[in-house]
């Protein structure tokens, strides 16, 4: 119980800075809606259907949107020192990379909803029948994603390369993601069955699950001094 | 002790030199031809055993890693980054030789094989964990990222796998281990396993090298920090 609380009141604290500060919101929702004009003079309509494409420009929108507010999770706590006071206070080393895990997770959620917001408006895009089931496969993708993000960003930031550094740790590591979300999702625009995309949910599950279990179990060997 | 790691890696990388030699005159004038691929087949032997040292080695780096971080035992990074950097080589050599294959057997030069685009990400995996290693001020962590890079690179391998799998294989199936016993012809076999010798032996011969050099490495800087005062590490001259 105790271990909730800790890791609620890291959340809350990740959530609140974020609502005052808007820093990263905002970076990335005007990421998204400028990718979503760059896509449309760099793809043309009149050639490629924006909708034959769409689940992949989505989910290439919010890896690279996400990108630019995971590699900022430990920012804030690098300056001044921080991280340090986080580290002294009695908390286990998961519950705070699940606290991070679930702020960036929020956030990037929101970012997700704009994404697709953004891209319906933009392109005009159909996203089939099954909101309940797209929903699904997006969640579980964005957790997976988050939490190899997560973990990774815990080293990136403390190299010399910094940010420049995070996809080159996260992209290889990330492809079961990107191949079981993209294909689920194109399905679901489709129309297809929900049946179609269960071995989809479930090794997206997989991924998540995997992806949060190694981040819970080595993160504090990132963050030990 | 460097000394001793130094000449078992001088006799291993000489019979290994050997065996690589006595592979490639099987591979050039022994074995023979293929029937449906004709010569470029002969790659396979070469291919082959360079993709099974590759993904020996990172397992290699993913159990020092993981018994590192458990017990911060420095041989052990040592030994990762031998191994990691061998298995690189050896990946190179794998997405060197595939595509030359490939041209030939299936008219073009990349294609995205789930085994290949493994391959290629494994190169990937690998170079993340030299970056991690050479972009950390203190070396102490550096080691700790890297195995954290590593560890989690293997965890994903088998899902890497699968997933590249469910998107569409091409590849030849597999011709040693599969349930009717192998398909492969007995000459073509014994090339095989020459091959499989030969890359294996000369693994740990640049293991036992590296391992080495990373030792002298670090006993040369360790003295330093001690102002000099340290003994010199055994084998090495001021």
């Amino acid at each position: 119980m105790e271990y909730f609380r800790q890791m609620g009141a890291l959340i809350w604290k990740d959530v609140v800075v974020e609502l005052r500060t808007r820093e990263r919101i905002a970076a990335m929702g005007a990421f998204t809606i400028l990718v979503g004009i760059l896509f449309n003079y760099a793809i043309d309509p009149t050639v490629v259907e924006p909708q034959a494409i769409a689940s992949g420009l989505i989910w290439m929108t919010i890896i690279f949107g996400g990108m630019l507010g995971l590699g900022r999770t430990f920012h804030l706590e690098e300056e001044e020192g921080a991280f340090q006071g986080i580290l002294l206070s009695p908390i286990p080393r998961d519950a705070l990379y699940l606290g991070k895990v679930v702020a960036n997770f929020i956030l990037l959620t929101a970012v997700t909803g704009l994404v697709f917001g953004v891209f319906a408006l933009f392109f005009g895009l159909e996203f089939g029948g099954h909101p309940l089931a797209l929903t699904g496969v997006v969640l579980l993708g964005i957790l997976g994603f988050v939490a190899i993000g997560t973990l990774f960003s815990g080293i990136s930031a403390r190299t010399s390369m910094g940010d420049t550094l995070l996809p080159i740790l996260v992209f290889p590591v990330l492809l079961p993601m990107v191949i079981y979300g993209v294909t689920a999702t194109s399905s679901l625009f489709q129309g297809l069955p929900v049946s179609e995309v269960d071995g989809n949910i479930r090794m997206l599950g997989a991924f998540a699950v995997v992806a949060l279990a190694a981040g819970a179990g080595l993160f504090r060997f990132v963050v030990e001094e | 002790m460097s000394t001793k790691i130094r000449w078992s890696g001088a006799v291993l990388g000489v019979l290994g030199l050997a065996l690589v030699l006595v592979v490639h005159w099987q591979v050039f004038f022994w074995v023979s031809t293929e029937r449906t691929m004709g010569v470029v087949q002969r790659i396979f032997y070469i291919h082959v055993p360079s993709a099974w040292v590759a993904f020996m080695a990172f397992g290699i780096v993913a159990i020092c890693s993981a018994v590192y971080l458990w017990l911060k035992d420095e041989r052990l990074d040592m030994a990762a980054v031998a191994a990691a950097e061998g298995g690189m080589l050896f990946t190179a050599i794998v997405l060197l030789t595939g595509p030359i294959w490939a041209r030939v057997a299936w008219g073009t030069w990349w294609t995205w094989e789930p085994r290949l685009t493994l391959t290629l990400l494994l190169f990937f995996i690998y170079l993340g964990y030299f970056l991690v290693r050479s972009s950390t001020e203190n070396p102490e962590r550096g080691k700790r990222f890297a195995a954290v890079v590593g560890i989690v690179g293997a965890l994903d391998i088998p899902l890497i796998h699968v997933s590249v799998q469910f998107f569409r294989s091409q590849h030849p199936e597999p011709v040693v281990i599969n349930p009717e016993g192998p398909s492969l012809q007995g000459d073509m076999l014994t090339t095989l396993f020459t091959g499989l010798a030969a890359f294996t032996v000369l693994f740990f011969a640049f293991f036992l090298f590296r391992y080495g050099l990373e030792h002298m490495e670090r006993a040369l800087v360790h003295r330093q920090l001690a102002g000099d005062r340290a003994p010199l590490p055994e084998g090495a001259t001021s």
